[in-house]
């Protein structure tokens, strides 16, 4: 890996993140959805921000025959489609003249020499200056071939004073034995330090601004712990079914799809211990004791705590939607989750016998991703002796939509005598900062190009991650006695089973 | 960015003022949100004031919800004269769900009453939230120094001053009462972010940091009335860079050291348009040139060796408007160490 570059002074007091260096970006899958949709507008959005240096230029490399301006021609229709801003032609014009296509079937080598002479003209004409950042946008089956290639045609190892790094999309495997053989493909070709494994939900502002409520307020680290806090519930819910995943979805299931990655990383932002500074290694070591902290299940507690949902037909927002197993391309008999509901237990100091109730679901009544830290209930002596039991404080996270922090406490009711009720006290980023935050790919593009991988999955956290998920995915394998699969409508929160999972401990899921 | 003309609103008496405000968001409950991070007091001695920073504070608050306090003050005014209005300035949230509500307070002073600005203020700020003073009158002797200690940013554009010292030196007294906690905002300093973005980013890696000790010579095309924002620019670079002051002329050529003690010169040129139309930076032979693109609102920086162009990029320039440039500030934020030492380098040509 390149050396950190030494401080530009003329940036002193302009900005505080690190500056990229020039690079070519090299996009595997370059005619996929994930280019179109996100990668390619995130690159436009920081040029048109002035974010990227001028010598940043982009490789799109896939199978289908195509020139650079058929490339480029397609890039600006979608770009104007998917940008966070309009685009602009003057801007776009620049933008696109640094965008070039490369043919080639993924497992032809021929394909990596035209690369390396293509890379090595891009460093002359475009002063990239043998920086490469090559992003794996293609199946998990395709990773093998594109790395051994980059091996052989020695795209891996950069020159002296230049670097290489690839981004690999997620799922990083599905189980731990595929997570660590892609591992190890990975680590054959690229070591750790070169290796940025994406999880999109790790570059939204309210999920990095967990650390700074947590950190930076002295209010909440000292009630932060098992004394204080009753338990923590963590929903991603969605409306929308499948669209057109059914072939990857029926292979994975919420569980490997969402909690593998998206909700144990939130899980960890919030029950991790203070990292000794903001270095992305001083964080990830603390997020991986988390995830070796979550008690692991057997096959009786999977069934106990854990409950796999499935939708059947139903309604969302009035319209009638199809059950899961009629969606196209799904298996008419699919066993596939589209919900999962469990009841995780962090066995460390801090957070003994604190539940952290995490629910996802498809097809559930409202979209979005909402964090609830709930408070235990103050000794309530004093008050309402005549009406039932006072609600908790509840500190609500929430991701998207309308990322802000909201703070239930309690309140008297104006009146003589002395009755009280739970109010809401509300932060939302939109009402405050009317500036939009940038996506969260653009984020994550500009860190792994600047080298900082703070945001990105590092190898020991996805293992641990999926050693906690393979023992429930094991026990709902077992072929006799393995727990059920729970149905619900679309259009509801989820089956009754994950109802009953919180109210067995006294509890209820939040009115989301 | 705000096309409506809003009113100063409500008239009250100041003693009304809270129950007033109270009663605007009674009225819009369920309908409004009311927002507020910053009081943001905006002042001026100008005529007409009023309406153009309410029409300034409603753009304002497009982006950063405040309680704006905007005064107008008149103190040579004959006659003696306090009015105040109410107003709300209401955009619809990102996620459109929601109108989201900033609120005004307006003041009217004239005559002796503008003596109890400090006290008005006191009384009006949104508790707990920092104070933004945007400073548009030139600065007095006469200041009340209870005013400073409570300032934590104090937005001033020193472009159109006509005694830079003097107006520097009252500032720098003003720091001194607020016992140096308040923070300067120079609207000319932020006039230059784009710009210095620009020309920044050509030496972000460090195989290019040769350069800094290679500069000969630096052109730079100002308007007229922009002399101070030109020379604020060279200020940052000798600060940055370690260059010190030898001489200069009227006519526009400054000689400057390097770190290394190599001679250096800036040639600066009057060229009606942009506030910085163009500069250019010549080391060994590479120039590095930023100048204003021909569609007027986006810079073009390029890098020049041996007559080929190479590193061609569009990047944002920033409105040259009040309004746009103290947002950006509200924005940016930061300590001002940087403008400080660029204004320290160049203060005997200002």
């Amino acid at each position: 890996m390149a050396e950190q570059p030494q401080a530009n002074p003329l940036r002193e007091g302009l900005s505080t993140r690190a500056v990229p260096q020039p690079c070519a970006i090299v996009i595997f899958g370059a005619t996929g959805d994930l280019t179109h949709r996100k990668l390619i507008p995130a690159l436009y959005n920081l040029a048109a921000d002035g974010e990227l240096p001028p010598a940043v230029a982009g490789v799109g490399f896939a199978r289908r025959p195509k020139t650079d301006d058929e490339f480029r021609k397609e890039l600006a229709e979608t770009t104007r489609k998917f940008s966070r801003q309009p685009v602009r032609d003057e801007i776009w014009q620049t933008f696109a003249e640094s965008i070039f296509y490369h043919q080639s079937e993924f497992q032809d080598e021929s394909g990596y020499s035209s690369l390396v002479k293509r890379l090595t003209e891009l460093d002359r004409k475009h002063g990239t200056r043998g920086n490469r950042l090559y992003y794996l946008a293609v199946a998990p089956e395709q990773f093998a071939p594109i790395l051994k290639n980059l091996k052989a045609a020695h795209l891996n190892t950069p020159q002296s004073d230049s670097w290489a790094r690839v981004i690999i999309e997620k799922p990083f495997g599905r189980d731990l034995p595929s997570a660590r053989k892609l591992n190890r493909i990975v680590r054959e070709v690229f070591s750790e330090d070169q290796t940025y494994r994406i999880d999109h939900f790790l570059g939204k502002e309210t999920a990095q601004n967990i650390l700074v409520l947590r950190f930076a307020n002295a209010i909440f680290e000292p009630i932060w712990n098992t004394r204080y806090i009753d338990h923590v519930q963590i929903t991603a819910a969605e409306t929308l079914g499948v669209e057109g995943r059914a072939g990857y979805y029926e292979t994975a299931g919420a569980l490997r799809d969402m909690v593998q990655n998206h909700m144990l990383q939130l899980l960890c932002l919030v029950a991790m211990e203070p990292p000794t500074d903001l270095s992305a290694d001083s964080i990830r070591d603390e997020k991986v004791k988390v995830v070796r902290s979550l008690r692991r299940y057997s096959l009786e507690t999977t069934r106990q705590f854990v409950v796999r949902g499935h939708y059947t037909a139903g309604a969302i927002n009035g319209e009638p939607v199809v059950a899961y197993r009629e969606e196209k391309n799904v298996d008419p008999n699919s066993q596939t989750e589209t919900y999962v509901a469990l009841r995780a237990l962090v066995d460390n100091w801090r957070w003994s016998e604190v539940p952290f109730y995490i629910r996802v679901g498809k097809r559930l009544p409202k979209s979005g991703t909402e964090i609830s830290v709930h408070f235990k209930r103050a000794p309530m002596v004093l008050f309402n002796r005549e009406s039932t039991a006072p609600d908790q404080n509840v500190l609500v996270i929430r991701i998207q939509p309308d990322e802000g922090i909201s703070l239930r406490m309690m309140a008297k009711i104006p009146g003589t005598s002395l009755r009280i009720e739970p109010v809401k006290m509300d932060f939302h980023y939109g009402t405050s900062f009317g500036k939009p935050s940038p996506e969260a790919y653009e984020r994550l593009l500009l860190d792994a190009m600047s080298g900082d991988p703070t945001l990105f999955a590092r190898r020991d956290e996805v293992e641990e991650a999926w050693a906690f998920i393979d023992t429930i995915e094991n026990a709902w394998a077992q072929k006799q006695n393995a727990p059920p699969l729970c149905f619900y409508p679309a259009g509801s929160w989820g089956p009754d089973e994950a109802d009953e999972l919180l109210a067995r401990d006294g509890r209820a899921w939040r009115r989301f | 960015m705000a096309t409506e003309t809003y009113s100063v609103g409500i008239p009250i008496k100041i003693s009304r003022i809270d129950r007033e405000l109270k009663k605007l968001w009674a009225d819009g409950e369920g309908t409004m949100t009311r927002a507020s991070q910053i009081n943001l007091v905006v002042y001026s001695e100008e005529a007409g004031s009023l309406a153009r920073n309410t029409q300034s504070v409603a753009e304002i608050t497009e982006n950063r919800a405040c309680r704006a306090i905007v005064i107008a003050a008149d103190p040579s005014a004959e006659n003696d004269r306090l009015e105040a209005w109410i107003s709300a300035h209401c955009h619809v949230s990102q996620s459109g769900s929601k109108q989201v509500c900033s609120e005004q307070i307006s003041f009217l002073l004239e005559g002796s009453s503008t003596k109890f600005l400090s006290s008005i203020l006191f009384s009006q700020l949104d508790s707990d939230l920092p104070l933004y003073l945007w400073w548009q009158a030139n600065f007095a002797e006469q200041m009340d120094p209870q005013l400073w200690a409570w300032v934590d940013r104090l937005i001033y554009d020193s472009q159109p001053w006509r005694d830079f010292d003097q107006q520097m030196q009252l500032i720098e007294k003003a720091r001194r009462t607020s016992k140096q906690r308040m923070v300067l905002c120079d609207l000319n300093w932020t006039r230059l972010v784009h710009y210095r973005l620009a020309f920044a980013q050509f030496f972000d890696h460090p195989s290019s940091h040769h350069h800094f000790g290679k500069i000969e010579s630096v052109s730079l095309d100002h308007d007229p009335t922009c002399r101070s924002t030109a020379l604020l620019f060279i200020g940052w670079l000798a600060a940055q860079l370690g260059w010190e002051l030898t001489e200069s002329d009227q006519a526009g050529s400054i000689s400057l050291r390097n770190s290394a003690g190599k001679p250096l010169q800036v040639q600066l040129q009057e060229r009606p348009g942009s506030p910085i139309g163009a500069f250019t930076a010549r080391s060994n032979g590479v120039d590095f040139s930023v100048a204003v693109a021909s569609c007027g609102d986006l810079l073009q920086v390029s890098r020049r060796a041996g007559g080929e162009r190479n590193g061609y990029q569009l990047l944002p320039m920033g409105e040259n408007t009040l309004v746009r440039l103290v947002s950006e500030e509200l924005m940016r934020g930061g300590p001002h160490h940087v403008y400080l030492a660029a204004l320290q380098k160049i203060r005997p040509l200002l």
